[in-house]
């Protein structure tokens, strides 16, 4: 089991009034899964999926990755996991705008420490290759189209070759088209092995994953299976 | 990311904002320069004052005046006293242990005659100490001797500015003069003293005065020019600066019995070095306040504009964080570059001070002295400020919540 959470709630308190985001989730990922989250707007998902990628710390409950219980860690010990064991990929790619893209991707590796600046150079530029962008390379983010800025967010969650890819409506700022091209990228990934977890509004994207999770309300309502 | 990566990722930042890093370099760029001319302000003033002092005859010296009473309130002890005396001078000089040089002075304005030339000059009547006690050194031939003084001998010791007055091309050797219608052998010629303070708008030689005396045995002077053996002033000097204190002691003593009152005044070199130190710092101090006021000033920018780019860049620092960056990385990140902009400030600073420094030591003729401590001081304390100013900003940046920091628009 790679991810098991269990009870998970996460209350925001906002003095008068108290947004109970999650409200008690039970989930499992094996490793080498493809899950889809699926839902409406408001039901939670990134909440999870923030919680999942150790961005945000569950209000109960218990999350175990890898065998060890995350909930009980420390903010630097947290931070060591989203650089080491977590991909996280974005709606809006969130990569920065003042460094060009080979910057953008090694920059994980610069917070991992113990990686010289040629070799975080030189794998950041192989990872670009092999998502096709090698001919973008020194290029800034704001030069390229947004399936180009996507394929270069993922390059950066793969940097660090993390046991499990966190995509919270990785194509919901795409056109169908570029869309298409971003879930061909993931699904090549998860048949080389790699454990994807994706969130989505579009039914056609949850079809590609393996199991499907609903969630109502802060909660799972159902799975499906494909 | 290690430290050097940080500084060039800081200095990369600083050269994609110019606009904002000069505004923000401006105030550390100014404090520094001021704080480079203080310094050398304070210390040019020292160096001059000692300088001064050293060239009057060091800090062993101690002058004794006569005290300023009116005759009308003068009790009979100080009407009977006959006041400082050529014996007192001798007195001092044979009683105190720790007095090395006793220079008496009586000075009149005498007519000095050469030929068909007569000049009114001011001729001072001394000892042999006096080239020891008052660092005047001889030019040419020699001073008076003790054997001068014991033999009431009819020599004289010139000025060099009248030198040329009296005997023009000739040379002086051998040469007698009139003092008074009194043939005198001249003996030598002093050497030209010259002091130039600066400040004030101008350079002059302070000095001067001591081109423009003659001199002969205070002996001599006795005999023949004056009433009575009253001395114009006294100044003697201890063997060691340490002895000053006992010097003035003993001093008092002796002529406290001499005079069978105490009516005169003892004053060290020492004391008036302090005072002027004192005045110089007081001086100092508005240096200093422009100083401090510019580094505030400057980490006060440098702290809201570090803060407002924090507002601008409050995603990158969610992003950062959501891939590995933990808040000490933060932290570090934003220190640094705030300590890359203060140091980058600070270097061009140290070029600004020195600007000024010349500038001041030229156009406003003021004493600066120019050393390398001077320059590390003064960037040390653009580090102080970039460290200082940058910790509050740095911690705010590190203490982002990422979810939040990433939802924000
Ligand atoms: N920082 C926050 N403060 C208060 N409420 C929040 C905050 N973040 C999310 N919420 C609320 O939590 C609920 C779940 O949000 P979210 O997980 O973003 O939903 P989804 O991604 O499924 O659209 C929503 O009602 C949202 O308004
Ligand atoms: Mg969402």
């Amino acid at each position: 089991m790679l991810i098991a959470v269990d009870g998970l709630t996460r209350t925001y308190d906002l003095g008068e009034a108290k947004v109970h985001a999650l409200r008690g989730v039970d989930l499992a990922v094996e490793a080498g899964e493809y899950l889809a989250i699926m839902g409406p707007s408001g039901s939670g998902k990134s909440t999870l999926m923030h919680i999942l990628g150790c961005l945000d710390t569950p209000s109960t409950g218990r999350y175990v990755l890898g065998g060890e219980e995350v909930s009980s860690l420390t903010g630097r010990e947290l931070a060591k996991v989203r650089n080491r064991r977590i991909g996280f990929v974005f709606q809006n790619f969130n990569l920065l705008p003042r460094i060009d893209l080979v910057a953008n991707v090694a920059l994980p590796l610069v917070y991992h420490g113990s990686v010289s600046k040629a070799e975080r150079l030189g794998r950041a530029a192989k990872q670009l290759e092999e998502l096709g962008l090698g001919h973008r390379l020194k290029h800034r983010p704001n030069e390229l189209s947004g399936g180009e800025r996507q394929r270069a967010a993922i390059a950066r969650a793969l940097i660090n070759e993390p046991s499990i890819l966190l995509a919270d409506e990785p194509t919901g700022n795409l056109d169908s088209k570029t869309g298409r091209e971003i879930m061909d990228i993931l699904d090549g990934l998860s048949a080389a092995g790699k454990t994807v977890c994706l969130v989505t509004h579009d039914a056609n994207v949850a079809e590609h994953a393996g199991r499907t999770v609903h969630m109502q309300d802060g909660a799972i309502a159902r799975e499906d299976f494909s | 990311m290690n430290l050097l990566e940080s500084v060039g990722a800081g200095l990369r930042d600083m050269g994609s904002n110019k606009g904002r890093s000069v505004i923000t370099m401006i105030g550390i760029v100014l404090g520094v320069a001021s704080v480079v001319a203080v310094l050398s302000l304070m210390q040019g003033g020292q160096a001059q004052t000692e300088a001064y002092f050293e060239e009057l005859g060091g800090l062993r010296e101690i002058r004794i005046t006569n005290q300023r009473t009116n005759r009308i309130f003068m009790t009979a002890a100080e009407r009977a006293s006959e006041r400082l005396t050529y014996r007192d001078a001798q007195a001092i000089r044979f009683e105190c242990p720790s007095v090395s040089y006793v220079d008496p002075e009586i000075s009149r304005y005498l007519t000095v005659s050469y030929k068909d030339k007569t000049f009114q000059m001011r001729v001072l009547g001394t000892t042999a100490d006096y080239v020891f006690a008052d660092s005047m050194p001889v030019a040419e031939g020699r001073f008076i001797t003790d054997r001068d003084l014991d033999t009431y001998a009819n020599v004289i010791m010139m000025g060099p500015t009248y030198r040329d007055d009296l005997f023009g091309d000739e040379d002086w050797r051998g040469k007698q003069v009139l003092v008074e219608g009194i043939p005198f052998t001249v003996v030598g010629i002093m050497e030209k003293k010259e002091f130039y303070f600066r400040g004030g708008g101008g350079e002059r030689n302070v000095l001067e005065w001591f081109n423009r005396g003659h001199y002969i045995p205070i002996t001599t002077m006795i005999r023949r020019f004056t009433v009575d053996d009253q001395l114009g002033g006294l100044e003697i000097s201890a063997k060691t600066v340490e002895l000053v204190p006992t010097l003035m002691e003993e001093t008092r003593t002796v002529l406290s019995r001499r005079h069978g009152v105490e009516d005169f005044d003892l004053a060290s070199k020492s004391e008036q070095v302090q005072q002027r130190a004192e005045q110089e710092a007081f001086f100092n101090i508005i240096f200093w306040v422009i100083a401090f006021i510019s580094l505030f000033v400057g980490g006060v920018v440098i702290a809201n504009i570090m803060l407002s780019s924090i507002t601008e860049r409050i995603r990158e620092i969610g992003v950062r964080k959501a891939i590995g960056a933990s808040s000490r990385d933060v932290f570090i990140e934003f220190l640094v570059e705030a300590l890359v902009v203060t140091s980058v400030g600070g270097a061009v600073g140290l070029g600004v001070g020195y600007g000024l420094v010349k500038l001041m030591e030229t156009a406003l003729i003021m004493p600066m002295a120019f050393s390398p401590s001077i320059l590390v001081l003064a960037f040390l304390t653009s580090v102080a400020v970039g460290i200082i100013f940058g910790m509050f900003p740095a911690l705010r940046a590190a203490r982002l919540d990422p979810v939040e920091a990433l939802r924000y628009q």
